[in-house]
């Protein structure tokens, strides 16, 4: 087993596209090796620790919503304009992040995971935004997969 | 006065009305929706340890894992909407089980601690105290930007006394009333009141918010 915080091509993907896109966040939830529960194992431009306590609820805010219909979300002007409640968004909440983009990251064509990237403003992310994101998650699919196949997991 | 006492019966009335509608779908939700995605599941775990076929074997896996989740999500939305430990077990387990609920979805550590020897309460007077700490530690997540929490449950013959401090931003008390979350503390007010108890708030700038709550027994 290995933390996704401890494999260094995880981190250069993630670093990598906070400089490209230039957001403040960047994050990655995975489903847990046992269970359903998702997580937040990986978060950079963090203010705090919380995000490594949170378990994203299947279908609730954005990251339960993409792991249940498996396509991709975007925030524009976090509180306004949200479906839902404020408090079904806790990352957003959590990291004071006012907008947001997310994509599934699939295993098995399952989506087991979530990448997201946000920022501390209001923020529309071009579709360039949109296709480095997608081309970052297609990468972290390729590395978490040799990764737990050669490894036997993560947590 | 008789006006305002007409107007608290009515208060309570529809608060107590409105909490025995959510007990119900909470129930329904749990022994009805619940126990029926639990057969489901049972079922095709019969069916999946049968099959050969590999496809057919992983998609009824992700089929199961779906299902799991679903549970998982009924259970969570049936004891948010109504705490099944506060008729069950009273209100201390139930502030205990969603304390857990709360730091897994907000991230934010909350400290309890009840001193004294906890007492029985009317269910219509524990589930008004839950519902005002479940407003105040909601109102935390939303707005006091902190990572933890302190409760402090106090238990003497006669009355029960809650303190709720969160280490947060805090704000001025004066502009309660241009706050975002003043009709949140005003509805924790009166639902005490109606209780014939009493939340007050006292806040400061950059050292936090102090809910202190307290219930005659």
């Amino acid at each position: 087993m290995t933390e996704i915080k401890g494999i260094s091509q995880v981190n250069e993907v993630c670093e990598g596209l906070k400089k490209r896109i230039g957001c403040e966040f960047v994050a990655l939830a995975l489903q847990n090796e046992v269970g359903p529960d998702v997580r937040w194992h990986y978060a950079s431009g963090n203010l705090n620790d919380k995000y490594k306590r949170i378990t994203v609820r299947f279908g609730k805010g954005i990251a339960g919503k993409i792991i249940s219909s498996g396509s991709p979300m975007m925030l524009i002007d976090f509180p306004n304009d949200i479906y839902g409640k404020v408090t079904d968004h806790p990352i957003m909440l959590a990291e004071k992040l006012v907008s947001c983009y997310a994509v599934p990251i699939f295993f098995n064509s399952s989506p087991k995971g979530v990448l997201l990237v946000g920022k501390r403003e209001k923020y529309t992310f071009s579709e360039d935004d949109q296709e480095m994101v997608q081309d970052a998650a297609l990468e972290l699919e390729q590395i978490l997969q040799n990764q737990i196949l050669g490894l036997g997991g993560y947590v | 006065m008789e006006y305002s006492a007409t107007r608290n019966q009515m208060s309570s009335y529809i608060i107590q009305a409105q909490e025995e509608e959510i007990k119900r779908i909470s129930l329904e939700l749990h022994e009805g929706v619940g126990q029926n995605l639990f057969s489901i599941l049972t079922g095709l775990k019969v069916v999946e340890s049968g099959i050969k076929e590999d496809h057919v074997k992983n998609h009824l896996h992700e089929m199961t894992q779906l299902i799991e989740k679903t549970m998982q999500e009924i259970r969570l939305l049936s004891v948010e909407l109504y705490p099944p430990a506060l008729t069950a077990l009273g209100l201390l387990p139930a502030i205990k089980s969603y304390i857990k609920v709360y730091t897994s979805t907000f991230g934010i550590v909350v400290e309890l601690s009840s001193i004294g020897e906890e007492k029985p309460i009317l269910e219509q007077n524990s589930i008004a105290v839950f519902r005002v700490c479940q407003e105040a530690l909601t109102n935390i997540a939303k707005y006091a930007d902190t990572s933890n929490v302190r409760i402090d449950l106090k238990w003497s013959n006669s009355k029960l006394k809650i303190s709720i401090f969160d280490f947060g931003r805090g704000f001025q008390i004066e502009d309660l009333e241009k706050n975002p979350y003043s009709l949140g503390i005003a509805t924790m007010k009166e639902r005490m009141l109606l209780t014939g108890g009493q939340c007050e708030i006292s806040s400061k700038i950059g050292e936090g918010t102090s809910i202190e709550i307290s219930l005659p027994i």
